[in-house]
């Protein structure tokens, strides 16, 4: 059983390596190319600093250069999962009964719950590590780059997270179980693959929106009312705001900001004094840190592959019902 | 042995209902084992139907259906059950090679020795992709993979639709030799009655979903002694039904 389906995903297997490795020799070439212009520059110890620690137009002419090129690449990896599902998911089983084929396939002795199970895994298994493979590779392009490159963004700025961790794997098995139900339901292609790119962004992009609150958030506190809690980029700040003297969040703090009048006679005005005054006794941030992310990564994950189950069982369901 | 307690197929008050009407209504008949059947009937009478629910791939609206005993569902078709279709699906990027070790992997009770020889018998190169076969040497490939599954029931829709003369003569052949040889029994549907003539010893005539006539091929003949050859009975059922 597994030769025939691997007969049969044989194109597939070869169009995914041959892509895989393009891309792999052009991310090597990229990051040896630009692991010579960090030395050229004498930016090595800066990349592992940050923007801040360097000295001179250097680093600055380096970001130019490279920014774009490697967020490119991030951009590539969130791409990836879509496609595995459009073009290896979608068309698994709707190009069987296209063809007319599946009526081979279902008058073998073999039950069609086998000859799912065998067409869902071979076809699964290549496309995953295909995936996993170009996800280190681009980070380890990104890991050159350090500081200087679109790592500085932090852990959870969505093109560094969302191609990081399991979250790519978690993706693509969600596009590809989703790709296979369409497929397997509306038994056209075209149909499964229009609906896998639509549905999948839609999710993604919802599932995006609240996964920060998956994780209930550390509040940090300052004491300096005029400065925010959170000094660098690294946590996800998922609220922020002022706190009264007994500690409580005040829910609109607009009105008590006003300091423009407070101006002293060379027209400096002292923000922090005029806040405490005003009530405003200390800020606080609420924030996911920087060492949650793998724990947000899992949850995040979890709930696609929680979909993705329930879209292996709709296929078992589709392909197995008489009309 | 299930076999002989079991026929190869029963069907009691069989009907199926597609969203345009009954295809197939009150369908209560037994084919019975090492016999060769022929299934006839204008278009729309309820062949492919009735065949689609002895597979499996279709699932009756109303009454029941066994074959030798089981009751097709959508899991898998029976062991011994196989089914060639007039679209004589095949996956057209395979060899005929890799056609036959597609039927090896599929089926545990394969023959590949004597799948070999029919594809050698009908003079199909192995090495072929399937999609560059004529239409005749299509039809051989598929009939092999399907006899090499060594069934006990051969069901054939329409196997020679698409078929020259010639064709039409070689495969009928090949089809009758085999399955006299091994007793194996043989649903076959098709238009062309005058073919069925020497073949079949056995009637199943549809119109409008409905069973009109079945039975032995020489008692059917013998009850109606106007009609001298199953085509001209089966046409005459036939003409009634349509000026009905």
């Amino acid at each position: 059983m597994t030769w025939i389906v691997w007969r049969q995903q044989r194109p597939v297997f070869i169009t995914l390596v041959a892509g895989l490795a393009v891309a792999v020799v052009a991310v090597l070439v990229l990051r040896a190319s630009m692991s010579a212009d960090l030395v050229a520059r004498n930016l090595v110890d800066c990349a592992a600093k940050g923007l801040e620690a360097c000295m001179g137009p250097a680093a600055t002419e380096f970001q130019t250069a490279w920014f774009d090129k490697m967020h490119i690449a991030l951009a590539t990896v969130l791409a990836a999962p879509v496609l595995i599902g459009v073009f290896v998911g979608a068309p698994l089983f709707a190009r069987e009964f296209e063809q007319g084929t599946h009526a081979l396939a279902f008058t073998q002795s073999v039950s069609r719950t086998r000859w799912m199970a065998t067409k869902f895994l071979v076809a699964a298994l290549p496309a995953l590590v295909v995936v996993v493979v170009y996800q280190l590779v681009v980070h380890s392009w990104l890991d050159v780059a350090g500081q200087l490159g679109p790592l500085s963004t932090g852990e959870f700025y969505f093109t560094v997270f969302d191609s990081r961790g399991v979250s790519p794997v978690a993706y693509t098995l969600f596009a590809y179980t989703l790709g296979m139900f369409a497929g397997a339901l509306f038994k056209r292609t075209l149909v499964a693959m229009t609906l896998t790119l639509g549905l999948f962004v839609v999710v993604r992009v919802v599932v995006g929106g609240v996964r920060e609150s998956l994780i209930t958030p550390t509040r940090l506190i300052s004491g300096d009312v005029a400065e925010p809690a959170v000094a660098d980029r690294g946590p996800l700040v998922v609220r922020s705001g002022y706190l009264d003297a007994k500690g409580n969040v005040i829910a609109d703090p607009a009105p008590m900001m006003n300091c423009g009048s407070k101006a002293d006679a060379q027209g400096v005005v002292d923000t922090a004094a005029c806040y405490r005054e005003n009530g405003l006794a200390q800020r606080y941030a609420d924030v996911i840190p920087t060492d949650q992310a793998t724990t947000l990564h899992l949850l995040e994950g979890s709930i696609f592959a929680g979909l993705a189950v329930l879209f292996v069982l709709g296929s078992v369901w589709a392909v197995r019902r008489q009309v | 042995m299930s076999q002989r307690e079991h026929p190869p197929v029963l069907a009691e008050g069989l009907g199926k209902k597609y969203s345009r009407g009954w295809a197939l209504r009150d369908c209560s008949l037994e084919v019975p084992a090492g016999r060769i059947v022929a299934l006839v009937g204008p278009n729309g009478a309820g062949k492919s139907t009735l065949m689609g629910m002895i597979t499996g791939l279709l699932r009756p609206t109303t009454g029941r259906i066994s074959v030798f005993g089981d009751e097709p569902n959508g899991r898998g078709m029976h062991r011994s059950v196989s089914f060639l279709t007039q679209a004589k699906p095949l996956y057209p990027q395979f060899t005929v090679a890799e056609t036959l070790r597609y039927g090896r992997n599929a089926n545990p009770g394969w023959d590949q020795a004597y799948a070999e020889e029919l594809v050698e018998k009908a003079q199909v190169p192995f090495a072929a992709k399937v999609g560059t076969l004529s239409g005749g040497q299509r039809t051989r490939v598929a009939l092999a993979l399907a006899l090499g599954k060594r069934p006990r029931l051969l069901m054939l829709d329409e196997p020679l639709a698409d078929l020259d003369p010639l064709a039409r003569e070689s495969v009928l052949r090949t089809l009758v030799q085999e399955c006299r040889t091994q007793g194996i029994t043989v649903l076959l549907s098709s238009h062309v009655l005058a073919e069925l003539e020497d073949v079949c010893d056995h009637l199943v005539l549809l119109a409008d979903g409905r069973v009109r006539l079945a039975g032995d091929v020489s008692a059917l003949l013998r009850a109606n002694a106007q009609h001298r050859t199953l085509s001209q009975l089966a046409l005459a059922y036939m003409r009634m039904e349509v000026a009905a």
